[in-house]
């Protein structure tokens, strides 16, 4: 069981200035991200150009493939992903396009809508962009896995700047929860 | 007007007055189009056709609008606030407005020059932009519907787009547009204003001041912060109209004093100051004011307007710089010196009295500079580069630091500056400071954050101050327009895709990388012979970047405009040339009437002109108005991450059949096309998809086979370079077997079988069926109702 404490650990933003109004993301811990995806009907995982310097990003992208999650590379993150053998399904398009086709009720992977999109590796401030314009014109459910908090998100990881290494084991451990 | 009509006598004329006012004698030059002077609503019809398949996509950076006293308003998800309005049609607003602002900066730099240009050289000073170029002022003529032939003309084509700037903001007033498309369309309307007023106030200096007219092979000038002969008297100008700062050159010229002083520029003013004479030279973009000004290295500081600190008289008098501000867009609170003698302002600036003075007045500000320089010079010759006076005060600012992160949460880059401090307390190494100094902007906004009061932008730039030293190479000088001759050269290869694009580099220095990253994806296109054309901060920052013999590419490369050739048209004003080289395309190579024909001329450039533009790091006012103005006239944008917060970009869906159509005159059929280009506005995350979306959106419905074929083959060898994999869609852009790359035919013929179900003759390695549409050589796309029924009768 999961306390209240655990699945809302404090968050900070990842730009004081990036000012909310309405929601913010509910700050969670990977038990609870693992739970999310288990639970969504079809759900996929975007990945973004921080990849290409981060192999630690690359190899949890595989881990995610590998457990039958399907993924969307942008930002040249397909390269090293399909060199460790992940079939990404989509790798041209970028963050900023996929989004307006998520935004599009007409837009469907392997048959159906998605609702649940989890973003990894990141410019923080280009993600923020993409995850206010889903908040607030789709029904998507978003969860930010990147070491920054994010306030657009449904839900996000807590900001892990401090300690490269807690937010590795986070992720980690959100594999094997997963 | 009265009108003297047959059988009226003047003497009948009682009680009437007769006021002559201008005569109207507007050369018959060419059969006027559709769209003279349009309003704001003429070119409704073209642009609701372009947001049909390029449909607005809004981020929005704050739920709330606060715009009127019956706010805020909580607009999330959507909501509608208490004047009605909804998110998406506020977002749409706000970019109207950005674009508004961008425009009106362009356009009143232009109104400045051309009133001080007229009483200085009067109206009837010609255009002439030199033998080779004929058909000057190629916005304006398809704008407008003028074809200036003075100075004077272009008044005319800067009142059009004063009233249509004045137009569209009143659009953007509580209770106006509520449709996001109508917005979009004010948007555009504004930003092709904004295009005419760039191209007003570049004429008019290039014809005034004799700058560069259309050649390709101007001067190299110095760049970068290390350019600066510290043994002379400094004099830096900064910002976007050179014309308060030229008559610096010529009064240290007519004293033939110009070799004591160093003339140096940021910003656009010191593309335009080496234009005017190239020994004046380039200390970079916006992002290099903070760098100049605390490094202590001008003497004094002239400011005029746009993209300048708007904490310059803090800076300066930090550093004991005079100012003098001589713009009335950023008097800067100064005093007002305009009647004061020389004499007198001078004293008052080298005493302290005064930290800044506002002057206006160009001939006075080329009197007083010099003499304040050299004074300042010689009370403090040894300020010179230098941050910390000492490295034992750089270790005991660094000492200070807690690692609170502050800093790192208001970073525009979140940057690092934490563990740069940490590793600096506890060895002594800068390194992870000095890296940061790659990427750092200099905006100072983590210093107004930390707690401990560090200069943080000091330590940076002290940790890696050898490199940024040392970041110094040759910018080549700006050039004005495309030559009408280049224009005919390459009109052909360009439209039929010979040449694979022309890249269009321009804008502001929000790089989300290293500024070498410019430099290598601009080489990418280079090596691959397309054109790339570049102008204001991207220009300059292009000119610091040296390959490993010390060469930038404006040494590599040659100035014209042909293929891998590298073109810079000057500062942002100068981006109307770049506007204008697609427009000429349509009308030398193609014969296509300009005179206020803007629609039939945007339709051709988007359906055939393989032109994108490329703006890597925006961040004005003025980069969103002009891309929103290259939108309009059929040319897509490809800007880096930050441009995600214009809020506003324009996206297709290539997977929508329905959405990728033209008429084809030849035919007379509405077909259905593949979506080339398919996107007009899109923010890219790294320097490898910027490359690979650059190369895409090249591809224009009109390629020839060849064309398409040499388009593909770059495409696919990008993506399988940076991607790591064939594109996705490269199959969509396939029209036949000629369409493929040579040296892939047989290997992508058979992922087309294979794959996507596609039918082929094996023996004769054909297409039988499979594409969107079969290539036809005659093939002559419109999508505007209006073009197809002039070219079908």
């Amino acid at each position: 069981m999961i306390s209240k404490e655990e699945k809302f650990p404090v968050a900070k933003r990842y730009n004081v200035a990036d000012i909310q109004v309405s929601r913010e993301a509910t700050a969670v811990k990977p038990a609870v991200v693992a739970n999310l995806i288990k639970k969504a009907s079809n759900p996929v995982l975007i990945t973004g150009g921080t990849l290409l310097k981060d192999p630690k990003l690359v190899e949890i992208a595989v881990k995610f493939y590998e457990k039958g999650i399907p993924v969307i590379a942008t930002g040249g993150s397909s390269k090293p992903l399909i060199e460790r053998g992940v079939k990404p399904l989509f790798k041209t398009f970028t963050l900023h396009q996929i989004t307006q086709f998520l935004l599009d009720e007409d837009f469907k992977i392997n048959g159906k809508k998605v609702d649940l999109a989890v973003f990894l590796g990141f410019l923080p401030y280009y993600l923020s962009r993409m995850l206010s314009a889903l908040k607030h014109f789709s029904e998507i459910k978003t969860i930010a896995i990147d070491e920054f908090y994010h306030p657009h998100a449904s839900f996000s990881f807590t900001n892990l700047t401090k300690d490269r290494e807690l937010y590795y084991s986070m992720l980690e451990e959100l594999i094997t929860k997963l | 007007m009265f009108e003297l009509r047959k059988g009226i006598f003047l003497d009948e004329l009682r009680n009437i007055s007769v006021r002559i006012g201008e005569i109207v004698e507007e050369e018959e030059w060419e059969e006027a189009g559709p769209t003279p002077k349009p309003g704001i609503i003429d070119l409704r019809e073209w642009d609701h056709k372009l947001l049909e398949r390029y449909e607005p996509f809004y981020a929005p950076v704050q739920d709330f609008c606060n715009l009127c006293t019956m706010g805020p308003c909580d607009l999330s998800f959507n909501k509608k606030g208490a004047c009605g309005i909804d998110l998406r049609a506020a977002k749409a607003r706000l970019v109207t407005i950005a674009c508004c602002i961008g425009a009106s900066a362009h356009t009143a730099h232009a109104r400045h020059l051309v009133d001080h240009l007229i009483e200085e050289f009067g109206e009837d000073l010609r255009i002439d932009l030199g033998g080779d170029v004929n058909v000057e002022a190629p916005v304006i003529r398809t704008v407008v519907g003028i074809k200036p032939k003075t100075l004077g003309d272009l008044k005319k084509a800067l009142e059009w787009a004063e009233k249509e700037i004045v137009k569209v903001l009143h659009s953007t007033h509580i209770g106006n547009e509520e449709s996001i498309i109508d917005y979009e369309s004010k948007a555009m309307h504004v930003s092709m204003a904004d295009h005419v007023g760039m191209e007003v106030a570049d004429i008019a200096q290039i014809v005034a001041f004799g700058f560069p007219k259309a050649k390709p092979d101007t001067d190299l000038v110095p760049t970068g912060f290390g350019i600066v002969d510290v043994k002379k008297p400094v004099i830096v100008v900064v910002g976007h109209n050179v014309m308060y700062s030229r008559p610096i050159i010529d009064y240290l010229e007519k004293e033939g004093r110009l070799d004591e002083f160093e003339i140096a520029g940021l910003c656009c003013t010191a593309h335009d100051m080496t234009r005017y004479n190239s020994k004046a030279k380039i200390f970079g973009p916006i992002s290099y004011q903070l760098r100049v000004i605390r490094a202590g290295l001008p003497d004094v500081l002239v400011s005029d307007e746009q993209c300048i600190r708007a904490d310059l008289v803090d800076a300066c008098s930090k550093m004991g710089i005079p100012l003098i501000a001589t713009s009335d867009a950023a008097v800067r609170g100064l005093l007002n010196v305009s009647d004061w003698e020389v004499k007198d302002i001078v004293e008052a600036l080298v005493s302290g009295k005064l930290k800044g003075v506002f002057l206006p007045i160009p001939e006075k500000v080329g009197v007083v500079a010099p003499l304040v320089a050299k004074a300042i010079f010689e009370k403090s010759k040894d300020k010179k580069y230098k941050f910390f006076p000492s490295d034992e005060e750089l270790k005991a600012e660094i000492s200070k630091c807690t690692q609170c992160m502050s800093c790192v949460f208001t970073c525009p880059h979140n940057l690092r500056i934490d563990q740069g401090m940490a590793l600096a307390q506890k060895t002594g190494d800068l390194s992870k400071l000095a890296v940061l100094e790659e990427h750092c902007l200099a905006c100072g906004k983590c210093e107004q954050v930390c707690p401990k009061g560090i200069r943080i932008v000091n330590v940076i730039m002290r940790s890696n101050f050898e490199k940024l030293y040392n970041k110094t190479g040759k910018t080549r000088v700006g050039r004005g327009p495309i030559q009408d001759t280049e224009i005919r050269k390459v009109g052909q290869p360009i439209v039929f895709g010979q040449i694979p694009g022309v890249i269009a580099a321009v804008g502001c220095i929000n790089f989300p990388d290293e500024m070498k990253s410019i430099v290598e994806i601009l080489e990418e296109f280079l090596r691959r012979r397309y054109i790339v054309v570049t102008s204001g901060c991207h220009a300059m920052d292009i000119g610091m970047i040296k390959d490993e013999e010390g060469k930038t590419l404006y040494e590599k490369y040659p100035g014209n405009f042909d293929a891998g050739c590298i073109v810079n048209v000057g500062s942002c004003v100068s981006n109307a040339h770049i506007a204008g080289a697609a427009i000429k395309i349509a009308n030398i190579f193609a014969m296509r009437p300009l005179r206020g024909n803007y629609a039939e001329i945007a339709d051709y450039i988007l359906n055939r002109v393989g032109a994108v533009g490329f703006s890597w790091g925006p961040y004005s006012h003025k980069a969103a108005s002009i891309a929103t103005g290259f939108n309009r006239l059929g040319v897509p944008v490809v800007v880096g991450p930050h441009g995600m917060k214009y809020r506003r970009a324009y996206i297709g869906k290539p997977w929508k059949r329905e959405k990728w159509w033209v008429y084809d005159i030849k035919s007379g059929q509405k077909v259905f096309i593949e979506p080339a280009p398919d996107s007009l506005l899109v923010a890219v995350e790294t320097k490898e998809e910027a490359i690979v979306q650059l190369a895409r959106l090249c591809i224009r419905p009109n390629d020839t086979a060849m064309g398409r074929q040499i388009k593909l083959t770059h495409y696919i060898e990008l993506s399988k370079k940076y991607y790591g994999d064939l594109p996705d869609d490269w199959h969509l852009y396939v029209r036949s077997e000629a369409d493929l790359p040579l040296r892939m035919r047989e290997e992508l013929l058979r992922i087309l079988e294979e794959q996507h179900g596609w039918k082929i003759d094996w023996d004769k390695k054909k297409i039988l069926e499979g594409p969107i549409r079969g290539y036809d050589a005659g093939f002559n796309p419109t999508i505007v109702e209006k073009v197809f029924a002039k070219y079908r009768r």
